[in-house]
């Protein structure tokens, strides 16, 4: 069995509904709203301490006067921009590395990223960012680089293991043997058919980052020049003990809406393309 | 070349990276210590004489040994925010995380493994559903605005306050029970969502066996099956979950709770030589908690062939 991109979409053994696809247009939707409406600037600081919900302030304010629904449309197109860029650098660099280690397993190539790959898993993530942020204090992409050269590992190792499966059958034999080069058949044909594991693990990837940079920017070792859910979490400590719970729930919320519906998204491409799920 | 040799040299081949990367992130591209050791004002003489001390004139590779040699010999230096030596430091703050972490750690796992018999006995009926919707929910919600609620709930005056909000006092079991609860609630409910999801997965495949399938025949009950047929059977990736797992949560799971709760285990400490700058302690935890993995992952290797015969026959024959 083989499942390309098409079967994926019309599959439909397991009648899993869209929830999580509703979930995220909802969640794109909050930022589309957000977006129109005439808020304050993020940084604005203002009198108004710990305002309730009003016209002016749709989420209330913060205990510097600013306004929390600003900051939260902030803070969400921060987290979604350092999820879109650590996905696709990492998931890529993850994929070229399965693709070389898997059609060379056994020999150099695939020994060296081996080694790469159990290298990285033996730094633990958040001391690994602490030591990149240390390196290279001052430069602004230190917690996504950190991000990027550790949560491409995963990804090398399934994709590798998805080669190594499909280049032992016998369309790959027969496409060898009319004389298609490495690259095409890993283009052509490995590719396509290593794509449900592919699209999982990007969204993975994406779950990770965010959760990722929420904590590192709670941690203060994120980028601080900006806002984001882990900044105004930070912010919120302190006020939740004062009793406004505004700023924690708009961030938390914001920040769980994303990640479930991700998940659940994740959750029902697993069980397509899964087949033992499905069937056993 | 026999497993266990193969096995042996891909370790040691781990060690060199990863003492390599720390070596590289905090030694060698890490800050010039020389400015803050001669003081303000500083003399090129003087200054001199401090970069040969510390071996910055040296050539790469020979720093590279010399990083390896103190690490393999436990000479870690001393920190430089409090002048303690790096390795009472951590003497010091390793016990009080392994306590703090532990219960947590050990409740978390025990509690999703019965959670995930449940749902694998009841595969695709009501219990099997609730529970799968609700892990999916729980491993959702950030570890972040776990503590957060469960504090503000049982620590404030906003909620239930039956709990000390910060602080860490072991002089006895009782407070010991005060000060651990709440952060140990806390990596429970982050952990025991993950887990049951994981052990679900395992106890699923295990359950479409023939073995369960006869022994349910022969009407044997849910407790005998699960207990004394599938779990043996599962014995081995659960191992490996929690000796992985153990470093991650011990490292990165105090971090973020030993520092909002303000316990002076291995998490703060790390945390604190983070913001100090504090290069001895931060290259200490990094490279001792990676040497850690690697040395989990070659007793792992070594230790299961013991315990699973065909395990050792799959690697021979790779």
């Amino acid at each position: 069995m083989s499942f390309g991109l098409k079967s994926l979409m019309t599959r439909d053994k397991v009648p899993v509904p869209p929830l999580g696809g509703l979930i995220f247009i909802g969640f794109v939707i909050i930022l589309i709203i957000l977006a129109a409406y005439p808020l304050p600037d993020w940084q604005l600081v203002s009198s108004e301490q710990f305002a309730g919900i009003s016209q002016q302030h749709p989420l209330g304010t913060n205990a510097l006067g600013q306004d929390i629904a600003a900051r939260a449309e902030k803070a969400s197109w921060h987290s979604l921009r350092i999820g879109l860029i650590v996905t696709l650098c990492s998931g890529f660099l993850g994929m070229f590395m399965g693709l070389i280690a898997g059609w060379n397993a056994g020999r150099w190539p695939d020994g060296i990223i081996l080694w790469l790959t159990g290298t990285m898993e033996a730094i633990p993530f958040y001391l690994f960012v602490a030591a990149v942020a240390y390196a290279f204090r001052g430069l602004s992409g230190s917690m996504e680089l950190a991000m990027i050269v550790t949560f491409w590992t995963t990804m090398a190792r399934l994709i590798r293991a998805e080669v190594i499966r499909i280049k032992q059958r016998d369309f790959i034999l027969s496409a060898r043997t009319i004389g298609l080069s490495s690259f095409a058949i890993l283009r052509a044909h490995i590719l396509p058919n290593a794509l449900p594991v592919l699209l999982v693990q990007f969204s993975v990837i994406f779950i990770a980052a965010i959760k990722a940079e929420v904590i590192l920017s709670f941690l203060g070792l994120g980028n601080s020049s900006t806002i984001s859910w882990g900044l105004m979490i930070s912010e919120s400590t302190q006020e939740v003990i004062a009793g406004h719970y505004l700023n924690f729930f708009s961030a938390s919320v914001l920040l769980f809406i994303l990640i479930y519906s991700v998940s659940l998204i994740t959750d029902s491409l697993q069980t397509r393309t899964d087949p033992r799920q499905g069937v056993a | 070349m026999p497993v266990f040799v193969r096995k042996t040299l891909y370790s040691l081949s781990l060690l060199l990276g990863v003492t390599f990367i720390s070596f590289m992130l905090m030694v060698y591209f890490g800050p010039d210590r020389s400015y803050a050791i001669a003081g303000k004002n500083p003399d090129p003489v003087q200054l001199q004489e401090i970069r040969q001390q510390l071996g910055y004139d040296q050539p790469l590779v020979s720093r590279y040994l010399v990083h390896l040699k103190d690490l393999a010999t436990l000479n870690l230096g001393f920190s430089e925010s409090n002048g303690k030596p790096v390795s009472s430091l951590l003497a010091e703050t390793i016990p009080v995380s392994l306590l703090l972490l532990l219960p947590g750690f050990l409740i978390g796992n025990l509690l999703a493994l019965i959670l995930a018999m449940t749902a694998a006995w009841y595969r695709h009926r009501w219990p099997d559903r609730l529970l799968t919707d609700l892990s999916l929910i729980g491993v959702s919600i950030s570890f972040l605005i776990i503590i957060i609620l469960l504090s503000t709930w049982l620590c404030t005056p906003q909620g239930l306050n039956l709990f000390p909000s910060r602080g860490w006092r072991v002089d006895g079991l009782g407070a010991w029970f005060m000060y651990a609860t709440v952060p140990s609630l806390s990596l429970i409910f982050v952990s025991v969502f993950f887990n049951l999801r994981f052990y679900r997965a395992l106890l699923l495949e295990e359950m479409g066996q023939d073995y369960i399938r006869t022994a349910r025949a022969f009407g044997a009950d849910p407790y005998s099956i699960m207990f004394k047929e599938a779990f043996p059977n599962i014995l081995i990736p659960v191992l490996t979950r929690l000796l992985f797992s153990l470093p991650a949560i011990l490292v990165s799971g105090s971090l973020l709770l030993e520092t909002y709760f303000g316990i002076p285990g291995i998490g703060k400490t790390s945390f604190d030589a983070i913001f100090n700058a504090d290069q001895p302690v931060l290259n200490a935890v990094v490279s001792l908690s990676a040497i850690l993995v690697i040395i989990i992952t070659w007793l792992v290797d070594f230790l299961y062939p013991r315990l699973d015969p065909r395990i050792n026959l799959r690697l021979e024959t790779q």
